[in-house]
């Protein structure tokens, strides 16, 4: 197979929806992440006209071309109900997390902090990230290391002397961790996170001295 | 009609103060918390509410296909990219020292980073 351009509809080394060029040097194009720069491109320009999505494309295709991704497999699967039913959870509990922070802000304060650790149940690192970022945006704690050897995240918490409140943010983390997990989660990791959290003595921090 | 365009364009003023003002709320916090990790809470968390509810309220006003979408994008980097920017904060102020340890009631990272030496 000495042919210029390769897809991978018939080439089941490459990624899904992408193609290949060139025979020395070769190029993978990732034609799902070409149609996403080029409907940003288009929103930034906010008309619908030809000359834009044409530019949009060439734009795409250089930056893809300009700085190629290295090649991994994300184990990104969309599920519609999963990520409608994730947003709708974010919206509201980053209705209730500014609420809360606020009040925290007048009326908690003094109040010691602490730092937790959470262990996940998934291991990818794409659920990692997203659980991540899932759980700065609600109420809880601020997340301040992950660790990807054994799949931590690493929060602080505002009032930490309310053991109910450790609790709560421990709970918290594992259930973004879920609906993160069924809205892009591979079929695997979905039966993962349907078990129960890890037992209380491994999560549980030591008491308040 | 025109009851409606108006009903419509109250509730975007009505969203765009509220969010202006969770914004101010979060600024106050970072003036009146103690610490850095303390602060990133009051700087990430309100402010992400607040400018949501802002470009909510732009939205309402603007009423037009391609800018909802637009603000829709805006809405959806912010998410992205504001925790990212509180974590490499809160990270580097851990690494470097500028976290009181004797603050904290009980820290399990700092327990695994001493085990790991």
């Amino acid at each position: 197979m000495k042919r210029g351009l390769r897809f991978s509809f018939r080439n089941a080394d490459l990624p899904p929806l992408s193609c290949e060029f060139g025979t020395r040097r070769r190029r993978v194009l990732d034609l799902p992440l070409i149609a996403w720069l080029t409907v940003i491109w288009l929103l930034l320009w906010s008309t619908l006209t030809w000359a834009n999505v044409i530019t949009g494309l060439v734009v795409a295709v250089a930056v893809c071309l300009a700085f190629p991704l290295p090649r991994v497999d994300l184990g990104l699967r969309l599920h519609f109900w999963g990520i409608l039913r994730l947003a709708c959870y974010l919206l509201h509990d980053m209705y209730t997390s500014g609420v809360k922070v606020t009040r925290q802000i007048f009326f908690g304060l003094p109040h010691r902090a602490a730092v937790i650790g959470v262990p996940l149940r998934c291991r990818s690192d794409l659920m990692l990230a997203a659980t991540a970022v899932a759980v700065s945006n609600v109420p809880g704690g601020s997340i301040i290391e992950v660790r990807r050897a054994t799949a931590t995240l690493f929060l602080h918490v505002l009032d930490a002397d309310r053991p109910e409140e450790l609790e709560a943010a421990r709970r918290q983390v594992w259930r973004m961790e879920e609906l993160t997990v069924r809205a892009f989660g591979t079929p695997d990791e979905i039966a993962r996170v349907a078990e129960p959290p890890p037992p209380p003595q491994l999560a549980a921090g030591r008491p308040a001295p | 009609m025109t009851v409606w365009l108006q009903v419509v364009d109250t509730a975007g003023a009505v969203l765009l103060f509220l969010g202006a003002a969770i914004c101010l709320l979060g600024v106050i916090g970072m003036l009146r918390l103690p610490d850095v990790l303390s602060r990133s809470h009051a700087a990430t968390k309100p402010q992400t509410l607040g400018i949501i509810l802002v470009l909510a309220g732009v939205a309402l006003r603007l009423r037009s296909g391609m800018d909802l979408a637009t603000l829709a994008l805006i809405a959806f980097f912010q998410m992205l990219t504001g925790p990212v920017a509180s974590h490499l904060v809160a990270r580097s102020a851990y690494r470097t020292g500028q976290v009181d340890h004797e603050d904290l009631l009980f820290d399990e990272l700092d327990e695994q980073l001493t085990d790991e030496k």
